[in-house]
């Protein structure tokens, strides 16, 4: 079994409201593997986004431990500060959002080396070039002078998931990538993260409310109210060779 | 070029609009105090080197006729450099083929090419007059339209009129430098005066001192112990006036109009750099979901603070482009007008280091410290609030984490039209939206009100300023003017003027007037000041004093008179009662003051005695050289007509008439002077209320940016685009409406402040304070059209956004 590359250990996580205090997630504790396809699964409201953003770093929690092993680093995120886990996360974690949130006044191509240009990784002319290669990658290379208004939205969310490539990280999350997509557009977003699993080894972590999503997945949860229910580990290709 | 500074390269030309605003309103801020402190630092060189250069007297006196003995003795007086002897005459002269009489006061030198003080520079034709030859100084043209080879008609004492032949034009920068009131001169040689029926003998003297041309206590020290000797010697002195050689007499008067020029343009900058925050907190509110996907990529606080900070410096620095030039330009225009004004050169154009540096300084920091609290927040903001934060930042919206309820303004509207709907008055729905538009942004709303307050208030006080100083000039008017006054070479019964005068139509009361020139002396006996005392008859009409203390003199006052505050200067403790010791006549008397009472504190101290006790003092019983009319009628036109009836009246019945001249002649001088520089407050005004314009357009332009949903929404239930623009033009009216009130109220202390400020500085005694509806009413039509016009732009934007662009905003 491969090892885990990320380690959530009793993570709850509070909002204060007007209204008093209201528990998004209580006592989460996983292990997500290096090299698998994750999809978390639960409806609207369950409390998937809020996990997700514990993960990526985006949102703080409010007790427990989440800790990333990735490139023989161990980093507990929760001790990191927001500016910390910024610069953490643009190197180490590539985050992709169902709203693309691509910056509009920055061509496709300047979209994917920004987060090289802020993390320092690499120089001008490689990233230049690293950009251009994921967006063969993603099939766009044809566009990459174009605006983000340009193009679609399948077009948009592959040059999002080539942005959350720019630097190389080991870890890609995603939250309802395939949200406001079409089943055949989706399908190709799962084609793309399917690849990069398996010829990369990358380890991608998916948040849905889609149910039927789940037999794309190498092992999804289940979350409701907050709280992990069940995990499945469905019958795909990704996981031949792993399953008996 | 990085992605990250493409970005920020984006953000500053694709809203161009923003961007224009930004740049001009930092602009219009470094314009302002680049015109102001690069002219204040042209004009306080070059004023006093130019003053400087043309050797002016530290000395001058006017004194009885003397001859070149005497001056050789002046010249060889203690502490003296330079002395050189001049007669002044006052004569009217008409230019070749016209018949309008100017008073010129025509000085004849002993030697042109000898000339040593108050030196006549050259600007046209010949710069020496022969015999029967004459030099204009070139402020006399702007009433003299003549041409170098023409002749001039003078006319003399007698009546008889002289031919001089015109042959350059000169300048003179020294003589009279100091008198806003000195008539304009002309030039002859000595070998002249003959001509001009004048004996060849001197009646002023220009002296420099020797050493410490600098130290007027030294200038005054020689200039006295000079005079003493003189009256000693038997050759009375009536006036002196001293001046130190590297200081325009007229230096503190302009620097404190500077002054106030400055104050004006440290709040336009004030006023601007709030417009500036306005906006830019705006820009960060609107780019939140940029900074948080920034973050959310890995871009660090210090590095989005780095980009946000770049482009407020890029701000900064367009507007310098633009603002750093023009303000050059005008900082050297300005200070060209007020050279030409006061009668001093400029050594030519230049940029001022200084006034540069101050440019730049206020172009980057300003830009700086207005927008660094929202960069700063902006930065620091968490990517899950950048992210899931309202794209418009609506502050009354009801955000996690606040009570779900309606902002305060929407409740109080909704129950208004509520009521009123209940009897029937119905508000149309679009003006509600608009005032529920304007009271949303609360913060914005007070700084665009703020500065168009401001702008608002600044403007109707600079009318008001105008009014109260002609208001003044006016009661100084009343002082000493009658509708003509008529001088005569000599002295004259009273009974026989009056029988003449009388005869004149129109002509309905003359007063005989006497001067006493007197020095006020301290009581050691050292030489205060001149002190020119009038003397009208006690119960005389043609003087309306504003006492200040004590009262005005009586017909059986003996040894006493009325004082202007100006005395205040040498004997600040002086109460009605004291004894003031005075020379007059080469002799020292004791008299007392009953009364203290306003006036031009820059023209000296006046006095005033009753007729009735300087006819002793003058031995001229019932006898006077000066005489006032009264005539039916008091307008201007009138006064001029009496002038020439009455002028040709006496000459004609053999009188020896002297000048002739209306009430309010020499008061428009002093008026014209005093526009140049409300002319200057209102400049300044209009600058304020253009930031006031421009604050007002942005507010509408963010507002309707931010907004732009809600009117896809109007548009989609309907709304045409006449109804949008009415929307957004209402808002600005609101805005408009709203300042002009609050200018009303903050008007009345600017009034006063700057009515003070202003007449300190040119009256040297504060004034009482005129109001006019007139700044009110332009002010009242100009904000209507500027509301108007600053929310067409917005308004116009927003009624072209069509529905499927406003979808696509996001
Ligand atoms: N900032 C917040 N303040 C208060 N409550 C919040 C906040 N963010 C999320 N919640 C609440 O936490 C719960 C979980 O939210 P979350 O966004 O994780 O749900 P989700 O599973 O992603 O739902 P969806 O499928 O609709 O995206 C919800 O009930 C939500 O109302
Ligand atoms: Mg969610």
């Amino acid at each position: 079994m491969s090892s885990s590359i990320i380690e959530l250990r009793n993570v709850s996580k509070t909002y204060s409201t007007a209204a008093g205090d209201f528990i998004a997630l209580t006592n989460v504790n996983m292990n997500i593997l290096a090299g698998e396809f994750l999809g978390i699964v639960g409806k609207s409201g369950a409390g998937k986004s809020t996990l997700l953003n514990m993960i990526n770093g985006v949102d703080q929690l409010s007790s427990g431990e989440v800790i990333v092993r990735a490139d023989n680093e161990n980093i507990s995120i929760h001790t990191m500060s927001e500016d910390e886990r910024a610069r953490w996360r643009g190197k180490k974690m590539g985050v992709v959002y169902q709203s693309f949130q691509l910056l509009p006044m920055l061509t496709l191509i300047d979209n994917i080396t920004l987060p090289m240009d802020l993390s320092d990784n690499y120089k001008p002319r490689e990233s230049k070039e690293r950009a251009m290669q994921l967006l063969q990658l993603m099939e766009l290379e044809e566009h990459a002078n174009k605006l983000p208004a340009f193009i679609s939205g399948g077009q948009q969310q592959r040059v999002a998931i080539a942005r959350a490539l720019a630097n190389d990280p080991p870890i890609l999350v995603a939250d309802e990538p395939t949200g406001s997509l079409d089943s055949i557009t989706a399908d190709h977003i799962f084609e793309v993260f399917e690849h990069l699993i398996t010829d990369q080894g990358k380890t991608i972590v998916m948040v849905t409310h889609d149910v039927g999503l789940v037999s794309r997945f190498s092992r999804s949860l289940t979350i409701a109210d907050g709280e992990l229910l069940s995990e499945s580990i469905p019958d795909t290709k990704l996981n031949h060779g792993r399953k008996k | 070029m990085r992605p990250r500074w493409r970005k920020v390269l984006h953000d500053l030309i694709d809203n161009k609009a923003r961007t224009l605003l930004v740049v001009l309103s930092i602009a219009v801020g470094v314009f302002s105090i680049g015109v102001i402190s690069g002219a204040y630092q042209i004009i306080s060189n070059d004023m006093s080197v130019s003053y400087a250069a043309n050797h002016p007297a530290n000395v001058e006196l006017r004194m009885a006729n003397y001859n070149t003995d005497v001056l050789t003795s002046i010249h060889n007086a203690q502490g003296i450099g330079e002395a050189e002897g001049r007669r002044v005459n006052n004569f009217r002269v008409r230019a070749q083929g016209s018949d309008q009489w100017v008073a010129l006061d025509v000085v004849a030198l002993e030697s042109f090419s000898k000339n040593q003080v108050n030196l006549l520079a050259p600007v046209s034709g010949a710069v020496e007059a022969g015999k029967d030859e004459i030099l204009l100084e070139k402020d006399a043209l702007k009433k003299l339209n003549a041409a170098v080879g023409e002749n001039l008609t003078l006319e003399l004492s007698d009546g008889t009129l002289k031919e001089l032949k015109l042959v350059g034009i000169v300048q003179d920068v020294s003589t009279g430098a100091g008198d806003f009131l000195a008539p304009p001169f002309a030039y002859v040689v000595m070998k002249t005066l003959p001509t001009l029926r004048q004996p060849e003998l001197f009646n002023r003297a220009y002296v420099t001192v020797a050493e410490g041309q600098d130290d007027i206590a030294n200038i005054r020290e020689v200039g006295t112990a000079l005079k003493d000797r003189l009256d000693k010697n038997g050759t009375a002195v009536s006036r002196t006036r001293f001046s130190e050689t590297h200081k325009h007499p007229l230096a503190d008067t302009v620097n404190a109009i500077l002054g106030i020029l400055l104050a004006l343009g440290i709040l336009i900058v004030f006023l601007s750099s709030s417009l500036i925050a306005n906006t830019l907190s705006a820009l960060l509110s609107q780019h939140l979901r940029h900074i948080g996907v920034i973050k959310l990529v890995g871009g660090r606080n210090k590095q989005v603070f780095a980009m946000y900070l770049t482009l407020i410096m890029a701000f900064g620095v367009l507007a310098l482009l633009i603002a750093v030039p023009l303000g050059g330009q005008g900082a050297y225009g300005l200070a060209l007008f007020i050279a030409n004004k006061l009668r001093f050169n400029l050594l030519g154009y230049r940029i001022v280091p200084m006034a540069l540096m101050i440019q730049v300084a206020v172009g980057l920091l300003v830009p700086l410290v207005a927008g660094l609290a929202p960069v700063i927040s902006g930065s620091r903001i968490t990517v899950l609030r950048a992210l899931s934060g309202d794209l418009a930042g609506d502050e009354n919206k009801p955000q996690a984490g606040q009570p779900d309820r309606l902002p305060w303004f929407d409740y109080m509207l909704v129950r208004v039209t509520r009521i009123l709907a209940m009897r029937g008055i119905h508000i149309p729905r679009p003006f509600i939206i608009s005032l529920r538009n304007t009271f949303r942004r609360r913060g914005r709303l007070m700084l665009t009100l703020f500065t168009l307050t401001m702008g608002g208030a600044i403007f109707i006080a600079v009318f008001n300023v105008r009014v109260t100083l002609h208001d003044y000039i006016g009661a100084i008017g009343s002082y000493f003017r009658a509708d003509v006054t008529v001088d005569f070479d000599k002295t004259y019964r009273l009974s026989e003027i009056q029988n003449f005068g009388l005869q004149v139509d129109g002509v309905e009361r003359v007063e005989a007037w006497q001067f006493i020139g007197t020095e006020l002396l301290y009581p050691d006996g050292a030489v205060a000041d001149n002190l020119n005392m009038l003397a009208p008859p006690a119960n005389s009409k043609l003087v309306n004093p504003i006492i200040v203390a004590g009262r005005w003199i009586r017909a059986d006052d003996v040894r006493k008179f009325a004082v202007s505050e100006a005395i205040l200067n040498f004997f600040p403790d002086l109460k009605p009662g004291d004894p003031i010791h005075l020379k007059i006549k080469g002799r020292t008397e004791v008299w007392e003051v009953v009364g203290i009472f306003k006036f031009v504190g820059r023209e000296g101290i006046l006095a005033y005695t009753p007729f009735e006790y300087s006819s002793q003092v003058l031995n001229l019983t019932n006898r006077s050289s000066s005489y006032r009319f009264v005539t039916t009628q008091h307008d201007r036109a009138t006064q001029d007509l009496m002038a020439e009836r009455l002028d040709h009246f006496f000459r004609g019945a053999g009188f020896k008439v002297r000048q002739a001249e209306s009430g309010l002649a020499s008061l428009d001088t002093a008026s014209e002077s005093l526009d140049t520089l409300v002319v200057f407050l209102l400049i300044m005004a209009i600058l304020t209320a253009i930031v006031g314009a421009m604050g007002l357009t942005g507010t509408m332009g963010m507002n309707v940016l931010e907004r732009t949903r809600e009117i896809g929404i109007m548009r989609a239930i309907g709304a045409d685009d006449r109804a949008v623009m009415r929307t957004v033009i209402a808002e600005g009216f609101v805005i408009g409406a709203m300042s002009f009130g609050l200018a009303i109220i903050l008007s009345i202390p600017f009034t006063y402040l700057l009515s003070t400020i202003v007449s300190l500085a040119v009256f040297e005694t504060p004034i009482d304070v005129v109001f006019t509806y007139m700044g009110y009413a332009i002010w009242f039509g100009l904000i209507l059209v500027l509301s108007v016009v600053a929310s067409i732009l917005p308004a116009r934007n927003a009624a072209r956004l069509t529905i499927r662009e406003v979808l696509a905003y996001e």
